[in-house]
């Protein structure tokens, strides 16, 4: 029988997603060597992974881009841009399915506030970043911004730490969406995720629920 | 004798002269030209400092030293190389300072000390009252021209400044306000920085500078860019002790993050540079210097009182944290049957 599927992610999400995966990646793979070509025998010279570092940085800027536009044009910003109004109060719910103390959670919308946070501070954690490599890249343009941060040694500590927390978001990332179930990591490729998954318990169904529970 | 030299040639000789060619030696026609036709007298005083920097300007080896001091440039007062001492020289410094009103430029060596009225760095007498380095170079400086901060101490801060700087040195740009200030730091400076700036100053007027008023014909440039070790940094090949060859990244070079032309004009008269003698660059021009540890590639992190952990350790234990975090929920997931073969037998049941 064939699954009834509905749409979960545009192509151009989809496209945006798989292109900044691919440089982010990169990015702290020949970032890692170039801060530790030692201990990090990943390439075998500093060239490649400079010019790699640098080609990826220029198109994480032109994914991170495309992402905003679309996410501003396709109004696609409520589903990604954490509300500290709106999204604060879900997370106790959320935080009680995490920690095994709920069966369910209520239906968050496209993401749950956990993950809107994350992706909001990706978008944060993407210019500092951007604004930071930079300055590395090109001390001589950006000398002013460099002193104002503190000098090419903060700007570089900044650099270096923010990498640390993309590789433990991402690592986080990965586990939550592989172990949310199988459809939403492939909906990332097909866009298309089965119309029965289970987004979470909607309201009404949550009483109906914990009155069969008890 | 030649007479004239425009700026452009100046900038251009000052910018690229290589070793070989000495830079204070071809200038020194004009500039004593320039001197006997009237140029600005300079006063040279110092604070905060080791007088490195005088050391090293007295390492211009061509012409030799004397004939700078005495011909090249108009110096009136230094305190370490005057034959006058005392209430005479102190006297004549006014007196310069006073009759050149601003038409004389001012050289500063050494950080400002400001705590306590500027009492920790006293610099002679007026009237039989001590005068503090503070209130020199605000009063002489405000009557100059402009002020030439020679050595990161005076541009930047530099040594004496570094926390927790007790005296509370600061650099002159931060205590002479409405005077142009021309910073040519450097631990110490190149003579050429210093005698081809003075040169600058006297033919041309103020330089072009960069953002922390440096002039860009001497520091342009990154050391990073322009290393005769480059070529290893390149090829992936690091020293892991000195006096290996190899890029000297790992001992904790500072090249790519320092504004510089050591690697081209050369130390000691063209003979060796900071990473050519086998040490590492210590990024000694920057505004931040020292405040880096100058064997190492990148500062520690602190954490708390006396305590400092590496960014690579918070990463470690963060990661460990995580994978800790993921395993329990993988293992939570499966016991309470989120994923694996119990939750489609819930699903199914539900389903039917
Ligand atoms: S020794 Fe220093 S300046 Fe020279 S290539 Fe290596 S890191 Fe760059
Ligand atoms: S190479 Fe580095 S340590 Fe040497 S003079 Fe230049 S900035 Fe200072």
């Amino acid at each position: 029988m064939v699954k009834q599927m509905e749409e979960r992610h545009s192509v151009w999400i989809r496209f945006c997603h798989w292109v900044n995966m691919i440089s982010i990646t990169l990015l702290i793979l020949t970032g890692y060597y170039i801060h530790a070509p030692h201990t990090f025998r990943l390439f075998s010279n500093m060239d490649t992974p400079r010019t790699l570092h640098f080609a990826m940085a220029y198109l994480l800027c032109f994914g991170v881009l495309i992402r905003v536009y679309y996410a501003i044009v396709a109004k696609d910003t409520k589903n990604i841009v954490f509300s500290v109004k709106e999204d604060t109060p879900k997370f106790p719910s959320m935080i009680k399915y995490y920690l095994f103390m709920a069966d369910s959670h209520p239906y968050y919308g496209k993401y749950n506030p956990g993950q809107k946070m994350m992706y909001t501070g990706w978008l944060v954690m993407v210019l500092i970043q951007i604004i930071t490599g930079f300055i590395l890249y090109k001390p001589n343009m950006f000398m002013a911004l460099g002193g104002f941060l503190g000098g090419y040694m903060a700007v570089r500590l900044i650099h270096y730490i923010v990498t640390w927390l993309f590789v433990l978001s991402v690592l986080a990332h990965v586990y939550l969406d592989i172990s949310e179930g199988v459809p939403v990591l492939k909906s990332m490729f097909t866009g298309k995720i089965p119309a029965d998954f289970d987004h979470g318990t909607h309201e009404e169904e949550i009483e109906t629920d914990t009155g069969v529970g008890a | 004798m030649p007479t004239k030299l425009s700026r452009r040639d100046f900038v251009r000789l000052c910018a690229g002269s290589a070793a070989a060619i000495s830079m204070t030696g071809f200038l020194a026609p004009y500039m004593s030209e320039a001197v006997a036709a009237g140029a600005p007298p300079v006063i040279w005083i110092q604070g905060a400092s080791c007088t490195g920097c005088s050391i090293s300007l007295l390492n211009t080896v061509h012409p030799d030293i004397k004939k700078v001091l005495t011909e090249v440039i108009s110096l009136r007062y230094h305190p370490n190389i005057m034959a006058a001492a005392g209430d005479l020289a102190m006297q004549e410094m006014f007196k310069v300072a006073e009759e050149n009103k601003g038409n004389f430029f001012l050289v500063v060596e050494g950080a400002v000390p400001t705590g306590a009225d500027g009492l920790y760095c006293t610099v002679g007498e007026e009237d039989g009252h001590h005068i503090t380095f503070e209130k020199l170079v605000t009063t002489i400086g405000k009557k100059s021209k402009a002020i030439l901060s020679f050595g990161t101490c005076s541009a930047f801060g530099g040594i004496p400044a570094t926390p927790p700087n007790p005296t509370n040195c600061k650099a002159v740009d931060q205590v002479v306000k409405d005077v142009p200030v021309i910073n040519v730091p450097g631990c110490p400076p190149h003579p050429d920085w210093m005698v081809g700036t003075i040169a600058h100053v006297l033919l041309y007027g103020i330089p072009e500078m960069d953002t922390f008023g440096r002039p860009k014909m001497f520091f342009s440039n990154i050391i990073h860019d322009n290393c005769e070790r480059r070529q290893y940094f390149d090829n992936g090949i690091f020293a892991k002790t000195f006096g290996e060859p190899g890029c000297m990244l790992e001992l904790g070079c500072k090249g790519p993050i320092a504004h510089c032309d050591a690697s081209t004009r050369l130390f000691n008269g063209g003979v060796n540079w900071c990473v050519k003698s086998g040490g590492v660059c210590i990024g000694c021009t920057e505004p931040q210097f020292p405040a880096w540890p100058m064997y190492e590639r990148m500062a520690e992190m602190p954490v708390g009182p006396a305590t400092t952990v590496t960014v690579d350790q918070v990463g470690i234990v963060l990661g460990g944290l995580a994978v800790a975090g993921i395993g329990g929920h993988l293992v939570g997931n499966i016991a309470t049957g989120r994923i694996g073969s119990k939750k489609e037998d819930v699903e199914k049941e539900g389903d039917s």
